[in-house]
């Protein structure tokens, strides 16, 4: 029992706080869970562990939220996490949204799951923290046949010093030997690669404020009760296509290549995101498909195994490929996330 | 892992009696935990978001041999409901869990377990009611059921679901008390938040307290023949219910009593109404669970800059604990009452009108009132919520009166100008090439023919679903709808009952639906269409719309709607309105996260049906829902999966040719999930096609009474075993081990014996 380790950065109240942002199906949850019960139950302290809960989908933005006071503190506080010490990124797309890394303590520590520099995520809209570390964690998921959470948990233990990367490494083993046995080596090794590879790509000189040091924004809905049609009408349906489902996708997507079509149409009665774009042809065969939107796309490949000529097929997604081979479905219709 | 014994700051100056463990769970867990070491006799249930983990921690846990509980998924709360009333006759313990719709859906029955005075546990992760759908966490389903005559407890956190629950037994079963108890705790932030807990590791300090079951009057008793539950008409009724009233004014001296029993035995003491530095509060707030624990904090921090406030949290909201807030608040100045539900239209919440009743009964009372309602569909409860409330208290305090006694906190009226803006423009008629299925009747049979256009000429038709939802990668919901729709005519308005594919498409603000979309909760999305089916037609007579809108109604449900939504689809087959009911077959509630449905086969594993010493997989057999609606005799029954496209959408051509002119049509549509069958995203045609291939899910339709396989696999030499179909999922994956011979060997004789009693229907000319 070390219950009277010092929480090395806990707030005015005493908490130390932390925030998983990621995509249903990354293991954000679990991971936020095995990093509590670590905490907890083999380091002493007090904590809670929850999650941002919605239907249970794979693909759909989660927070995962883990908060630590000293073994001998209550902790009675149900609410989110929105002044957090450590904010992990478990999706590079989420980094588009300010709303993923806000409320992060200026002294506080972020993680990413990127392959770039410091200098190549300028683009994205992050705050500066005290330090911020990224690790390729797909590309060790994909590597070694696992997922992101635990590669994310090995930057976690890299971040946090008063976190020993053993007792975590034991939790892991623990609680996914009880469920899924046959994953335990292949998560061992995420984990120590996540934890070796985890690269400090900026440290912070000086002590004072951040740019990211701002209240995290609550979720505020997008219509009032002065504005929003009565009932919970929808009066402007179809509106889904403003939705950008790109983070659904998990290191993979299909390329089409048209030289190779027969435009039998196969692909189109599989494909649940419909998101392969047809247009008009000369006889005899009066369509042809043209290609995909990968705003809609989430990496099923369904597609590609339906594909009776090989113009479909998986590929390792490249960053900013999906972007650059788009085919618009709806052109002129992106951008707008307020629902229209 | 470690487990050492803490002391928490409030511990009690004696050593608890029991000897317990420190654990981090979660209040469904909790609940699951303390059910497991009660070892109820029975537990009716029915899955429903946020309560469903607790019958699957404890089907985990019988699967291992754990605990004793018969488990009872029924096919709605109505029925887990009617099964535990049943048991709790048989003179047992018996315990249920529900949320939000469940509670309501069963609410009739609760009056019944109460009036005829037969004790159970019936816990609540409390969230929001429908509609429309909030799954989230708030008060208006317990509310619902303040008059039901049952103990309602309330749990604040995991620790004390987990107390409650041994309280409970003990209320209920009390000689002098002997009603239903239901234990109360916040969906998601108790439900699912994991704590820090203790747990007894002592079964004989839990069975002693427990003690055993004492039902003085029960069904089972051959030598006493007892009549429970007789006609009870005026002037006998109010005698009965006056019973029930005194039996609550009991429950308090013996709840005062159990809590401190119970305090003994764990070190942690409840009462009937909580009081957080109370003494010399001039402004309190009153709030259940977990909200008044996030207020705690607030409470303290206050207290250090001197401001005198304090808290008030009933533990007990049954029998209601006016004597205790008299007493607290006697002299503070002002009080702000905050419901997670409203009264509509009563100007206040239910608490603060018991609580402003309670203290009319003092007449020297002086406390201002203000009654707040916050958080309704689990919208968070913040310390900065605890302290606006604190501020609005203190200053009604300082003017010794209230200037806005009743008021929504956290609304917000929305940005002048910004409403709804149409994205696309509304899919109509003319969108629609039509013609992708020629039906054509044959004289001779009265069978229909259909000759389907290629499938790259398909792509004309437009998707009345628009791409942008938020189903998961590879979901099958959507190239079966896909197909289906394509060969579809004209004007549509579907309905869809809970379940997936409503969830998914329909995330507010968003709606992927570009026809008229409606939603009912899944026990009644049949009967719901057919009032609408009516209504057009009704109204074409009446003249007031000219018919020419000849409208194909679709209702889209999941195997899940087809349990608990039976009845009402039975009756609207027996009707025989002219619609379209499609069932898209996951083989379980996956919208809830992977329980059992009657569809789900013998064998196949849920989080309602683990593989383990005690079961491999689910215990019987899967619901033949097709032939089900063949016995309703409506005009056109099919069976279909995606995998087999063709097949689907001659069929789907069918369903509205006779939707449109006879009456209703029935599919059932296998359909692909792989997140719950544990199977590669990409790989859904050919897990379906081996499903049919092995006979499990024959591909047929029966047309005006007569059964026709549409596609037999023997015949063009492509059966195959069922272990090879099962050997292709990782729910099934068990069976093809030699431990689960006997399960698999039951299920391959049940596939057999079905696919074989279809081909004499399919050659006799009149089945």
């Amino acid at each position: 029992m070390q219950g009277n380790q010092k929480l090395p950065l806990a707030d005015k109240c005493g908490f130390f706080e932390i925030r998983f942002e990621s995509i249903g199906g990354l293991g954000a949850h679990l991971a936020g869970q095995i990093f509590a019960i670590a905490a907890v139950l083999k380091l002493g302290f007090n904590g809670a562990h929850f999650s941002s809960y919605g239907s249970e989908k794979k693909g759909s933005p989660i927070k995962s939220y883990v908060r630590l006071c000293p073994a001998d503190r209550e902790l009675r506080n149900s609410s989110p996490v929105e002044r957090p010490d450590l904010v992990a990124v478990f999706h590079e797309a989420l980094l588009r949204m300010p709303s993923t890394c806000a409320g992060l303590k200026p002294s506080g520590a972020l993680i990413l799951n990127t392959g770039k520099t410091w200098e190549q995520l300028a683009s994205y809209p992050l705050p500066v923290p005290a330090r911020v570390y990224a690790v390729d964690a797909i590309g060790i998921a994909v590597e070694e046949k696992s997922r992101v959470n635990t590669a994310m948990l090995g930057a976690a233990a890299r971040a946090l010093s008063f976190l020993n990367p053993d007792v975590l490494l034991e939790a892991i083993v623990e609680i996914l030997g009880g469920k899924h046995p046959a994953a335990v080596d292949s998560n061992r090794r995420t984990f120590r690669r996540g934890f070796e590879e985890a690269r400090l790509v900026w440290e912070s000189q000086s002590a004072g404020p951040s740019s990211g040091d701002g209240v995290a924004a609550r979720p505020a809905p997008v219509y009032g009760y002065l504005t929003a049609p009565p009932g919970g009408l929808i009066v402007n349906p179809g509106n889904t296509i403003l939705n950008d489902l790109s983070a659904s996708r998990q290191g993979f997507l299909p390329v089409f290549d048209p030289a190779l079509c027969n435009h039998c149409g196969l692909c189109d009665l599989v494909c649940p995101d419909y998101c392969l774009v047809w247009g008009s042809a000369s006889e005899p065969i009066t369509r042809r498909l043209e290609g995909i939107d990968y705003q809609y796309c989430k990496g099923c490949l369904r597609c590609v195994d339906s594909c009776p000529t090989g113009a479909l097929k998986k590929e390792r997604e490249q960053d900013g490929f999906a972007q650059a081979h788009r085919t618009p479905l709806f052109p002129g219709k992106i951008g707008n996330r307020s629902g229209g | 892992m470690p487990r050492e014994a803490f002391k928490l700051s409030q511990s009690p100056a004696t050593e608890p009696a029991a000897k317990q463990v420190v654990d981090f769970r979660s209040g469904n867990e909790m609940a699951a935990l303390a059910a497991k070491q009660i070892n109820f006799h029975v537990m009716g249930y029915y899955p429903i978001t946020p309560s469903t983990e607790v019958a699957e921690n404890l089907d985990a846990m019988w699967v291992e041999g754990a605990h004793g509980i018969r488990m009872i998924p029924a096919d709605g709360e109505h029925s887990a409901a009617g099964i535990c009333y049943g048991a709790s006759t048989g003179g047992g313990r018996v315990l249920n869990v529900t949320s939000s719709q469940g509670l309501l859906y069963s609410l009739e029955q609760l009056p019944v377990q109460s009036g005829t005075r037969f004790p159970m546990v019936l816990n609540v992760a409390t969230r929001s009611v429908s509609g429309p759908l909030d799954i989230r966490g708030d008060h208006s389903d317990i509310y619902y059921a303040l008059n039901a005559g049952w103990i309602v407890l309330l749990a604040s956190d995991p620790q004390s679901v987990y107390d409650m629950n041994f309280i409970a037994v003990r209320i209920g079963e009390h000689p002098k008390v002997r009603l239903p108890v239901l234990v109360a705790y916040d969906g998601f932030f108790t439900s699912h938040q994991k704590r820090r807990v203790r747990l007894f590791d002592d079964p004989a300090a839990v069975r002693n307290f427990v003690g055993e079951p004492h039902f003085p009057y029960h069904a089972l008793d051959p030598k006493r023949p007892l009549t429970i539950g007789p006609y009870m008409n005026d002037p006998d009724l109010i005698n009965n219910k006056f019973q029930l009233h005194l039996a609550f004014e009991q429950a308090r001296f013996a709840l005062a009593a159990i809590f401190e029993e119970y305090g003994a035995l764990s070190g942690r003491r409840y009462d009937l109404l909580e009081w957080y530095r109370m003494e010399d509060a001039e402004a309190a707030l009153v709030l259940l669970n977990s909200a008044a624990e996030t207020a705690k904090d607030v409470v303290d921090e206050m207290r250090s800059r001197g401001i005198k406030v304090g808290l008030l949290s009933p533990r007990v909201l049954r029998p209601f604990p006016h004597e205790g807030f008299r007493r607290a608040l006697k002299n503070v100045r002002a009080v702000l009452i905050a419901d997670r539900a409203d009264s509509y239209g009563s100007g206040g919440g239910n608490l603060a009108h018991e609580v402003k009743s309670a203290l009319k009964d003092d007449p020297d009372n002086r406390s201002v009132c203000l009654s707040r309602i916050y958080g309704l569909g689990g919208r968070d409860f913040y310390k900065e919520d605890a302290e606006a409330f604190f501020t609005e208290a203190l200053e009604a305090a300082a003017k010794g009166k209230a200037i806005i006694p009743f008021a929504y906190h956290g609304v917000t009226s929305g940005t002048p100008g910004k409403v709804p803006a149409q994205v696309l423009p509304p899919l109509v008629e003319g969108d629609f090439p039509g013609g992708m299925a020629k039906v054509e009747q044959d004289e001779a049979t009265g069978r229909l023919r259909v000759e389907l256009r290629p499938f790259w000429k398909m792509t004309e038709v437009p998707s009345r679903i628009a791409p942008g939802h938020g189903a998961c990668p590879g979901c099958g919901v959507f190239p079966a709808l896909h197909q289906f729709f394509r060969v579809i005519e004209g004007n549509v308005v579907v309905l869809f009952q809970t379940g997936c594919a409503m969830v998914v498409t329909t995330g507010y603000p968003f709606s992927a639906h570009r026809i008229t979309y409606l939603h009912n909760l899944f026990q009644n999305g049949a009967a719901t269409l057919s009032g609408l089916v009516e209504m057009y037609h009704e109204r074409v007579r009446r003249g007031e719309l000219a018919g020419t809108e000849n409208f194909t109604f679709v209702m889209v449900s999941g195997d899940g709607g087809m349990d608990i939504g039976m009845g009402s689809a039975i009756g609207a087959a027996n009707r025989n309105h002219r619609m379209i009911l499609i069932e898209y077959d996951n083989q379980g509630y996956m919208n809830t996260g992977a329980q059992l449905s009657y569809a789900t086969p013998m064998g196949h594993k849920t989080s309602t049906s683990n593989v383990g010493p005690k079961a491999a997989g689910k215990m019987f057999h899967h619901k033949d829902t097709a032939q089900i609606f063949a016995a309703t005799h409506i005009p056109y029954v099919f069976t279909a999966v995606e995998g087999y496209p063709e097949d689907l959408m001659k069929k789907a051509a069918k369903a509205q040719w006779y939707a449109r002119r006879e009456g209703m049509a029935y599919g059932k549509i296998l359909s692909y999930c792989p997140l719950n069958w544990r199977s590669p995203d990409d790989l859904g045609a050919s897990v379906l096609q081996a499903a049919v291939d092995s006979c499990f899910f024959p591909l047929y339709e029966v047309e005006k009474g007569k059964t026709v396989i549409t596609y037999n696999p023997e015949m063009v030499d492509r059966r195959i075993p069922a272990a090879e179909f099962l050997a292709k999922m990782g729910k099934t994956r068990h069976l093809t081990q030699a431990s689960a011979a006997e399960v698999l060997s039951a299920f391959e004789a049940e596939v057999d014996r079905r696919w074989k009693r279809l081909k004499a229907m399919h050659e006799s000319p009149v089945l």
